[in-house]
């Protein structure tokens, strides 16, 4: 089976690179573009482990063909902040959120899209922005403080960036 | 997932071509959240997929000449949800749209696909159904309207032929003071799948009921109108009693199974309590409604 | 081995501070298994019975072999190694000739690709002879019911062991109930007289269904051998040592020729303790002469990880007027799956030892059927088995027209109180926990909340106490003083919940020394000190001590080098902000950096510090956590909202408080999770229905409110600085808590979990109760 390209955007950089028709979009990111900060926890989107976002939307890529993110922007988890921590990565260090850390990525990014969308989230905005994210260690409990401070540090409309 | 070959069309007319040349071995996908699991559990095994994400044309949501919606068949469920036009004169439908998967689920799931993957428990068609919806699908042949009353022929099962694909959803305007609403049971308020959802679509003159769509979910087959609870409706004056007559006939439409899901009883039960609460809020909504014409 | 108190005042034990891997974590950076890349790596993937029970007849793999990017594929047939009987499962590598449960793998395929690994895994051939598979647990402890186990393969207890010191009640070994693996009772005084004298006698029949642990990592392992043919796995773990001895057992090995490195390991709860993937993926590496990785699929784990057991429970209780307890009969049944694995005494030990009974006759069986066997999860049956004396209590005291609270308060177990097998109890701070939910609002105000229905929904408010008696294991650890004054400490343990930062705490107070100054590894199985598991709650309680004796066995190496330099004794020797003074002569001193050079200078007379511990352990902590749940009922639809939760919780000391928070908010939020909606639900052929995550359903976000934690101190005796385990307590009391709630808003008692929607407004209505509503 031929391999095709995908070019599209990945973190602010043009890539051009190439993939199996059947690979997800999950899977170009951690195979083939040595991107692996999503992850795998269901493949069947039903866990968010996954979550990247396309245009700036938050999408669960193991959904997703990879070549269905052609000419489009993707950018995961280690696009989200460039040298210094985005406030939302600055909020969970400081309130102990990660445990095992493997959901964190997936959160984060939810988390940032959320506070595009709604830059001051009450705490039902905030629940249900990242209900589609699973976690089994934390309890969600210490990443909704952690949202909400963030969000109260940074000025209103901040990109994700 | 097994290995398929990916077509990329550039138009509706090359998508087209594709479904004819490789009928009963293709697939479309736009955006993937039913395909994908199933190709991943190999229920499906398609040598090839045709992928119409690319197709701008498929994914937009309009005004039909001023009344009604032209919904793309790639339309995305976070767009029904989040559209103001579809929130306000469409209510049941953005609500439904809602209540999709989670918020990474919805920003790909369309609305053809939940149509297309024909379960009992597609959230977004029940609203359709009580809209009056119809698919416009093409074929080598053109196109052609199908009621979505007729669009459903048994689980995963619809009227599309192997080289057809669906087009759009056309919904005529509900006309005036007219109101709906979706409700769906699920054990958890995000990521989950309806035990039993019931759309209700009521219009009323002067307290009279002119006209009412009830639309159940995951108590069938297919999605299912309920019939008999309609017709209970229309002409009488809309009261709480009446609500609640009419709410037990509409459990009579319902031929739930049981499964880890609910049982059958819950089922039945549940369409008695879902039809009783969207009717009333799409009675007070019908009666709120200005809309003219 | 007392507890100590901090040298100085450093900042160690006691911060809030958050774990030094967070910035990798939040970035992405960390790395697990799958994200791992070696040169040359294979994809493996395992065909699985569809069958609960079945006689493999014939496989032909000719044409997966035959598929291009298939690099091996194997039967049981190609590995001899393999035991006939397997004495556990990770013994049963593949399936032989017989397959025990739906989901049993019964060949192995290794490929360039995943996906072609998938297309091999289709061009596998099976002839099976479908078997009549024994499904329900107690249809499978009759006699003739279609018999699970090899005969004479032994009831694994090694789990009992890792994660709770409690002495094992041997039974009779069952001759004519084939798939009674295990039997046991405990007994005192005369249940039936006490029955007839009793006031009040309350029976129900409790049951929770087989869970997940949920972890949202799946199983996974990365094995290559080298040419001398030694191993190298890298595995998500709980416990590498565990995991070198099982697979050195199941290939026939010796253990010093695997290395085990425990990569990152993206959450446990004890579903990652036995080995599960590493032999098979070890022998496609080997067959293959390439490093091989496998990673479960969600499907995979869910039909054929090592759930928790299901736990069914009849309890019968008498009760006086006066609300003295009077007797307790049970039967518990333990359901395990294919293979034994489960941990009876933790039931009987719960039920007849957490309040005083008179009289007690607890009789305990595990049962094999047709099903993935089981493994530990967190507090493994704790949570089901104060489910249902917890739910008891609550009922006879209602019936009593007695305070909750105080019933419970009244007859909880004193430390020095005997439990049902004649131990005392050890120290413990039940009653000061149950004393602070008490004196919650939540609790206080809980008619108020009741009075606050309206529109047609229900009120209610649940409390109840449940624990963890703690876990024991021998462990090491070292620490060293590096040439520039910071400190370094090893151990073996894997850090998942964070236990590496309280442990650094810990060596940071031992010692005297700031903790930014404090480096902690895990090492592998080569480098590391043999270390337990990272499981029965036992990590700070028992690495802690450890790390902790090797700090002062460092810090006493320091001081006499330290006392030869200056020329002065030791005990006039303090360390200050990274120096050694005299006490009161601030002027003679030397620095730990000066110390630390000496010791690595070129013909220097002064050793290294090297600090180092091994010890083992005897004395149990056991930990209580009690917690009060707020909801609201749709009486028509069942669904419960929960709208407040608190969880109080014995922490011992608490090393590092906003850890321990995480640990109470996840471990609740489990607990939660098994009493509203998990469930592994399977058909009467044995087969998962619900293998997805839409369908086997955790709690999200959006489901829940903040929880809120207090911590209650009550120093153990034995752990460091009177720490005690705080992983197991908080997932044991919810599922009671939440039916004791419902009790109070519907006056419906449910004894089954999950308390679903479904069963709530079927009760309802059974009861006649439902009513039209808004």
């Amino acid at each position: 089976m031929a391999k095709q390209i995908l070019r599209c955007a990945v973190n602010d950089e043009a890539v051009e690179v190439l993939v199996q028709p059947y690979a997800t979009l999950l899977d170009a990111l951690r195979e083939d573009l040595g991107l692996t900060g999503p992850k795998e926890g269901c493949g069947t989107g039903d866990c968010g482990a996954c979550t990247v976002h396309l245009d700036d939307q938050p999408v669960a890529s193991c959904l997703m063909l990879a070549m269905q993110a052609r000419d489009r922007a993707v950018r995961t988890i280690e696009g989200l902040s460039k040298g210094a921590l985005h406030p939302l990565q600055e909020a969970f260090v400081r309130h102990g959120v990660p445990q095992c850390g493997f959901c964190i990525p997936g959160v984060l990014m939810a988390a940032a899209a959320l506070l595009n969308e709604k830059p001051r989230p009450s705490e039902e905005e905030i629940r249900y922005g990242i209900a589609g994210n699973l976690c089994r260690c934390t309890g969600y409990t210490k990443m909704v403080t952690a949202i909400t401070e963030a969000a109260a540090s940074m000025p209103q409309g901040a990109s994700s960036r | 997932m097994r290995r398929f070959e990916l077509a990329l069309p550039r138009s509706i007319d090359d998508c087209l071509k594709i479904l004819t040349e490789r009928a009963g071995e293709a697939k479309v996908v736009a955006g993937g959240t039913d395909l994908l699991p199933q190709l991943k559990n190999g229920l499906l095994t398609p040598r090839c997929v045709v992928d119409i994400s690319g197709l701008a044309e498929l994914r937009t949501v309009q005004r039909a000449d001023g009344q009604g919606l032209r919904i793309g068949a790639a339309a995305t469920a976070r767009t029904i949800e989040l559209d103001p036009h579809v929130r306000s004169k469409y209510p049941a439908l953005a609500e439904s749209g809602a209540l999709v998967g989670s918020v990474q689920v919805r920003n790909l799931a369309t609305v053809g696909g939940n149509l297309c993957n024909a379960a009992p428990s597609a959230d977004m068609v029940p609203p359709l159904l009580a809209l009056d919806a119809e698919a416009i699908i093409l074929g080598p042949k053109g196109q052609r309207r199908v009621p979505l009353t007729s669009f459903f022929l048994g689980v995963r099962q619809t009227v599309l032929a192997a080289d057809e694909m669906l087009l759009e959803v056309a919904v005529p305007a509900p006309g005036p003071r007219s109101g709906g609403h979706y409700l769906r049971h699920t054990p958890r308020r995000e990521l989950d799948i309806a035990v039993v959802g019931v759309a209700s679509q009521i219009s009323v003159n002067d307290g009279v009921c002119a006209k009412a769509r009830i639309a159940l979910a995951s108590v069938a087959p297919t999605p299912v109108r309920a019939l008999a609870a309609e017709h209970a409706l229309v002409g009488q004056p809309v009261t709480a009693a009446l609500i609640e007559r009419v709410a037990e006939v509409a459990v009579e439409a319902a031929r739930p199974i049981s499964d880890q899901r609910g049982s059958a009883e819950f089922r039945r039960h549940l369409v008695r309590v879902l039809t009783r609460r969207t009717l009333t809020t799409a009675l007070e909504r019908a009666r709120a409604d200005r809309r003219e014409d | 081995m007392s507890t100590m108190k901090t040298t100085r005042d450093v900042r160690g034990v006691g911060l809030s501070i958050p774990r030094a891997d967070g910035a990798e974590k939040v970035t992405g950076r960390v790395e697990y298994v799958a994200d791992i890349k070696r040169r040359g790596l294979l994809h493996a993937k395992l065909l699985r019975s569809p069958h609960a029970h079945a006689r493999i007849i014939r496989i032909d793999v000719s044409k997966a072999r035959a598929l291009p990017g298939v690099r091996a594929v194997l039967t049981a047939a190609d590995i001899p190694e393999l035991k006939r009987k397997a004495p556990t499962r990770a013994h049963a590598v593949l399936a032989i000739d017989r397959a025990v449960f739906a989901g049993q793998p019964v060949a192995a395929v290794a490929a360039d690709e995943v996906a072609i690994a998938e297309e091999a895994l289709d061009l596998i051939e099976v002839q099976y002879e479908v078997l009549a598979a024994a499904v329900d647990p107690l249809l499978s402890m009759q006699p003739g019911a279609p018999p699970v186990a090899d005969a004479g393969t032994e009831a694994d207890t090694s789990e009992a062991l890792a994660h709770s010191a409690v002495a094992i009640a041997k039974g009779e070994t069952p001759t004519k109930a084939v798939n009674v693996s295990q039997t046991s009772q405990v007994k005192r005084g005369d249940v039936a007289k006490g029955f007839a004298e009793s006031d009040v006698v309350i029976e129900h029949t409790y049951r929770v269904p087989m869970v997940h642990q949920g972890y949202l990592e799946p199983h996974a392992v990365l094995a290559e051998w080298d040419t001398a043919g030694n191993l190298t796995l890298w595995a998500s773990t709980q416990g590498s040592f565990n995991t070198r001895s099982e697979v050195a057992d199941v290939l026939g090995i010796e253990e010093n020729r695997i290395k085990v490195i425990p990569v990152e390991c993206g959450g446990g709860f004890g579903g990652k303790i036995r080995a599960l993937c590493e032999p098979i993926t070890a022998l496609l590496a080997r067959a293959t002469g390439r490093p091989v990785r496998y990673v479960m699929t969600r499907r995979e784990e869910l039909e054929a990880g090592m759930p928790a057991p299901q736990v069914i429970i009849r309890l019968k209780t008498g009760a006086k007027r006066d609300g003295s307890l009077i007797a307790l009969e049970a039967e518990t049944v333990l359901e395990s799956g294919a293979f034994s694995g489960t941990v009876l005494a933790v039931s009987a030990v719960f039920l007849g030892s957490l309040y005083k009974w008179p009289a007690f006759d607890i009789k305990g069986s595990e049962v094999l059927t047709h099903k993935p066997s089981v493994a530990a999860y967190r507090a493994p049956v704790a949570p089901q088995t104060i489910f249902a004396i917890d739910s008891q209590m609550e009922h006879l005291a209602r019936a009593l027209g007695l305070d909750p609270v105080e019933f419970r308060a009244r007859h909880l177990s004193r430390p020095g109180e005997p439990m049902v097998n004649n131990q005392p109890w050890a120290s413990h701070g039940g009653h000061e926990v149950l004393q602070k939910a008490a004196e919650h609002p939540l609790w206080k105000e809980r008619a108020g909340w009741k009075a606050r229905g309206s529109n047609g929904k229900l009120h209610g408010t649940g409390l109840a106490l449940g624990g963890w008696l703690g876990g024991l294991q021998p462990t090491g650890a070292t620490v060293k003083l590096n040439p520039d004054g910071t400190l370094s400490v090893l151990t073996g343990q894997v850090d998942i919940a964070g236990t590496n930062i309280a442990l650094a705490q810990i060596a940071a107070s031992a010692y005297g020394i700031d903790i930014e100054k404090v480096k902690i590894t895990t090492g592998d199985t080569d480098t590391a000190p043999v270390t337990g598991l990272s499981a029965g709650s036992k990590t700070v309680y028992t690495v802690g001590v450890a790390v902790m004796q090797a700090a002062q066995d460092a810090r006493r190496q320091t001081l006499e080098i330290a006392a030869g330099e200056l020329e002065a004794s030791v005990q006039d020797l303090e360390i200050v902000d990274g120096r050694i003074v005299v006490r009161g002569v601030p002027d003679r001193g030397i620095t730990l950096t000066q110390i630390g050079r000496k010791g690595n200078l070129y013909m220097s007379k002064v050793p290294p510090v090297l600090g180092s511990a091994h010890p083992a352990f005897s004395q149990q902590a056991p930990a209580f956590a009690a917690q009060i749940a707020r909801i609201e009922v749709d009486p028509d639809t069942g669904e419960v909202t929960l709208h407040e939760f608190v969880v109080v919780q014995d922490a011992g000391r608490a090393i590092n408080p906003l850890g321990v928070e995480g640990q109470m908010q996840g471990g609740a939020v489990q607990s939660l999770g098994m009493a509203l909606t998990e469930a592994l639900a399977y058909d009467d052929k044995g087969r998962l229905t619900n293998p997805s995550l839409l369908d086997y359903r955790k709690l999200t976000a959006a489901d829940l409110p903040s929880i809120e934690t207090i911590i209650v101190e009550v120093p153990s005796p034995a752990g460091p600085f009177g720490a005690r385990g705080v992983g197991e307590p908080p997932i044991v009391p919810a599922p009671a808590a939440i039916a004791n709630a419902i009790h109070d808003a519907t006056g419906v008692r449910i004894t089954e979990c999950p308390l679903s929607p479904e069963r709530i407004a079927l009760a309802l209505i059974g009861q006649g109760s439902t009513r039209p509503t808004a």
